[in-house]
């Protein structure tokens, strides 16, 4: 095969998937303009790897997508703290970023943040509409145990959330 | 706190919140266009080096143009180049230690491999305990896993190359289908090893909730290394080659 086919195959996939590629990173981040940008770094990566092609490529993409928006969403936040220590006693904060940091996404964030990668990983994929088996093969999961795995991770979801912000 | 189904839908609402707004749309164009321009830009890491290199050569040319300074000129250059082939032994040198030790296990410190019996595509019982004496790779799998399927043709080599050397592949599929799904693929892939199905408990006794997953076995039936996942074949080879070579 030479690499002009290959190049070819890879920008079939980009077609075909950068959209929904770029959709579940844009769960996990507040921005969506960066999350465009991830989902091509995504794409990137496929393309350096030889093995990863065909079939499987969907499932790579959706398990390294998840996890750069996760990873992403870890540093963002802490640039974010960093700042606000730095910003210490400066100034406090206005009433529209108190607003949006009690947002539902923010809280939903947090909680993502705070609750296992595996956990969250499961979480967002399913919320994406992804079936049991596309959950199994992007994950390396049993089949027959993501429905256990699935329901642990919604109860620790919701435990870190009660703990945080009370019953709701 | 409800029942599981009234948990699902509040986690459902939860997480439906992150739903990017509609008006939202990616741009497949920009985004293909901006991939096409990073896969072919040259890439940061050699334009930095050439102009690292740029700069060497504008600074030491003129050093060697001059003889007073052409004696210094000659020391830097030759400290650079014993520097950095010092540096390169180094990292050749953890390369090959680190391809041992990943997964790998000391004997003194090894465990015991969980004993088991399961049967064969004919039906007759394997037991672990039984293939004592030589040195098993025990390989969790299945039909469905892509990565279990890259590595099969590795173990099919092995198999060939040490199996007079007192080694044996042996893989446990775990596959909810059982031989159904397991004949034809093994058949199909010209399997030249065991290959036995397993079920949950053999698979909650390895701790094998993710695969592939992958075991060395000694000679003594204690495991020698785990590897978790899609590994490269160096990574097993050295660890069979260090095993075959210990003492019983």
């Amino acid at each position: 095969m030479t690499s002009g086919e290959s190049r070819l195959d890879l920008e079939a996939i980009f077609e075909l998937q950068y959209e929904r590629i770029a959709r579940v990173i844009a769960r996990v981040l507040r921005d969506p303009a960066r999350a465009e940008e991830l989902a091509v770094e995504v794409f990137l990566k496929l393309s350096r790897r030889k093995k990863v092609q065909g079939d499987s490529a969907q499932a790579w993409l959706y398990r390294v997508a998840v996890r750069a928006g996760l990873d992403e969403l870890r540093r963002e936040s802490r640039r974010m703290r960093r700042e606000q220590l730095l910003a210490f006693g400066r100034k406090p904060p206005t009433p529209e970023e108190i607003h949006v940091s009690n947002q539902e996404q923010e809280r939903v964030r947090a909680v993502l943040e705070a609750i296992p990668a595996r956990d969250a990983e499961l979480l967002i994929l399913r919320s994406d509409g992804l079936s049991y088996d596309e959950l199994a093969s992007a994950l390396s999961l049993r089949p027959s145990s993501i429905g256990t795995f699935l329901n642990r991770a919604g109860q620790t979801f919701r435990k870190e959330y009660v703990k945080r912000y009370g019953q709701q | 706190m409800g029942s599981n189904s009234d948990q699902d839908k509040w986690i459902e609402n939860r997480l439906d919140s992150l739903r990017p707004a509609p008006e939202w749309q990616p741009d497949t164009v920009r985004g293909l266009a901006r991939f096409r321009q990073q896969r072919d830009g040259t890439g940061g890491h050699g334009r930095r080096f050439t102009w690292i290199a740029a700069a060497a050569v504008a600074v030491g040319l003129p050093l060697m143009a001059f003889p007073s300074t052409r004696a210094f000129a000659q020391r830097c250059v030759s400290a650079c180049v014993s520097q950095s082939t010092w540096v390169m032994d180094l990292f050749a040198g953890s390369r090959s230690a680190g391809a041992l030790a990943a997964g790998y296990v000391k004997p003194a410190d090894r465990r015991m491999a969980p004993d088991f019996e399961l049967n064969d595509v004919s039906g007759k019982p394997v037991r672990l305990s039984e293939l004592r004496g030589s040195v098993v790779l025990l390989n969790f799998w299945a039909t469905w896993c892509a990565p279990c399927g890259l590595e099969i043709p590795w173990f099919i080599e092995f198999q060939g190359n040490y199996r007079s050397r007192g080694f044996g592949v042996l893989g446990v599929s775990l596959d909810e289908d059982g031989w159904t799904a397991i004949q034809p693929y093994i058949e199909q892939r010209k399997v030249n090893y065991r290959v036995v199905a397993g079920n949950d408990e053999i698979a909650q006794m390895y701790k094998a909730e993710s695969l592939p997953m992958t075991f060395i076995v000694d000679r003594s039936g204690r495991i020698a290394s785990t590897h978790v996942g899609l590994c490269s074949k160096n990574e097993y080879q050295s660890v069979i080659q260090t095993v075959l070579t210990e003492e019983e």
